[in-house]
């Protein structure tokens, strides 16, 4: 019998990881600006940060495929400019990734920002930490276990997605197909085999990020 | 004529009312006096840089901190003013020589002219240099806080009820300690209490807050016994 593709295994860590990668620097920026409200149209901002939440993942793959798709406008400038073509390509598999992972991550750090005493904040300003300083030592020290839950719940978010991914990455074996993918893929030839390798090897990676989000959170995901 | 320490007029509308500051200090400690939720707080956040007037300026030594009109306002980090917040905030994530040494620059930590040992040994918190602030007392708590605020020479020092919560033996101690200190290295302070004692023993001069607003500036005991007299009158 033959052993299992590890290709989408691979390609699964690498597209969330990169995701993650992608989501971290724009969602901790998020989340502190939404803490400090610090923004214009906060409630709006707000919204807009969770509609890849609450959307169905095909509504967000339909969108990313109207907007950088070949026919779509920031498509053909792309293509236009850098002869860079998004869709069908693992790239595309990393941003639709990162796009419904960030508001896991935004909505997880955003409450542990704001639960860093202001008074903390206040001394280090008055010791002369410039904001980026203050953020670095003592906003992050401070709420560490919160921002590290959020990472973990947005990596696994990453991991598991799957409708925004089949309409803008596509399945291309070897190329798109992430363990999501080649679970529905080996499931519709019947290849019950492969299919159970992958669901194993991600309920395993699941329940291993979940304990760990649990044990970083101080409240909330703790039962 | 000298250029006064700290010159600051200024109003700021908080959440219940709208606070009117005039303040003024020559050298040594003023003493903010009056109730809370009379707005002593907020106007040593204001001077800190930590809240944002409507109106008004803050000259330090001089140098404007803050004037609305001229549309200057020197941020709170570019400020070195001390500030000893009424909670004591120290940070939780690092031991009790870490944190009095938090504002300390790299450079300054490494220098010859540490001043740090000697500022612990004073305040009486060597030996707990590398606790946890969640290990310490309310007492030593408040020295670290102290020590911290004053590593990093503060042109201005701000204390808001620097011995709330301490027992009276401790507190009188730590009073004792800090004025000697205050006065050796020289530096201006603005001290918050509502205690009439503390008033008395602290403070150059006084000024009296009510909800909302400052009064005249004048010697503490002057103050304090005409209160004391308004309080006999409703007696």
């Amino acid at each position: 019998m033959p052993t299992p593709d590890l290709f989408p295994v691979r390609l699964s860590l690498e597209v969330a990881g990169l995701a993650l990668a992608l989501v971290l620097p724009v969602g901790v920026v998020l989340a502190w600006l939404q803490a400090h409200r610090r923004l214009a149209f906060r409630t709006a901002v707000d919204a807009l940060i969770l509609l890849p939440l609450v959307l169905p993942p095909s509504v967000v793959g339909y969108l990313l495929v109207i907007v950088l798709g070949r026919e779509g406008p920031l498509g053909r400038a792309l293509e236009a400019l850098f002869d860079l073509r998004l869709i069908f390509t693992p790239a595309a598999a990393v941003l639709a990734a990162a796009i419904v992972a960030l508001p896991l991550l935004v909505k997880t750090v955003q409450p542990a920002i704001e639960a860093v005493p202001a008074e903390l904040e206040d001394v280090g300003r008055t010791l002369g930490l410039s904001p980026l300083f203050l953020f670095l030592r003592v906003t992050l020290p401070s709420s560490w276990r919160g921002m590290l839950a959020g990472v973990v719940l947005a990596f696994a978010r990453a991991l598991g997605e799957f409708g925004a991914t089949l309409m803008f990455a596509g399945d291309i074996p070897k190329r798109t197909e992430t363990m999501p993918l080649a679970i529905y893929a080996a499931y519709q030839v019947g290849n019950d085999r492969a299919a159970m390798f992958y669901v194993a090897v991600l309920v395993a990676l699941s329940l291993l990020v979940v304990l760990l989000a649990a044990r970083l959170s101080p409240r909330g995901l703790r039962t | 004529m000298t250029i006064p320490v700290l010159e600051a007029e200024f109003s700021l509308q908080a959440e219940e009312f709208a606070l009117q500051v005039n303040l003024r200090l020559e050298s040594g400690v003023l003493v903010l006096f009056g109730p809370s939720g009379s707005g002593k707080t907020l106007t040593l956040q204001a001077l800190a840089g930590l809240r944002r007037p409507g109106s008004g300026h803050i000259r330090l030594f001089g140098q404007a901190l803050l004037d609305v009109e001229a549309r200057i306002e020197v941020p709170s980090h570019r400020r070195r003013i001390g500030y000893v917040p009424q909670h004591d905030s120290l940070f939780p994530f690092t031991d009790v020589q870490h944190n009095v040494r938090f504002g300390l620059t790299r450079a300054r930590r490494r220098s010859e002219r540490d001043s740090v040992p000697d500022l612990m040994e004073r305040l009486g918190i060597a030996h707990l240099a590398r606790s946890r602030p969640g290990s310490l007392s309310g007492g030593e708590r408040r020295r670290v806080a102290l020590a911290r605020a004053l590593a990093v020479q503060p042109r201005l020092l701000l204390l808001d009820e620097p011995f709330a919560g301490i027992d009276r033996p401790g507190r009188e101690r730590l009073r004792a300690v800090l004025m000697e200190m205050l006065r050796e290295r020289r530096v201006p302070t603005v001290v918050v209490t509502h205690d009439r004692e503390e008033a008395l023993q602290m403070g150059d001069r006084l000024v009296p807050y009510t909800r909302g607003a400052t009064g005249q500036a004048r010697e503490p005991g002057e103050v304090l016994a005409s209160e004391a007299a308004h309080d006999m009158e409703g007696v």
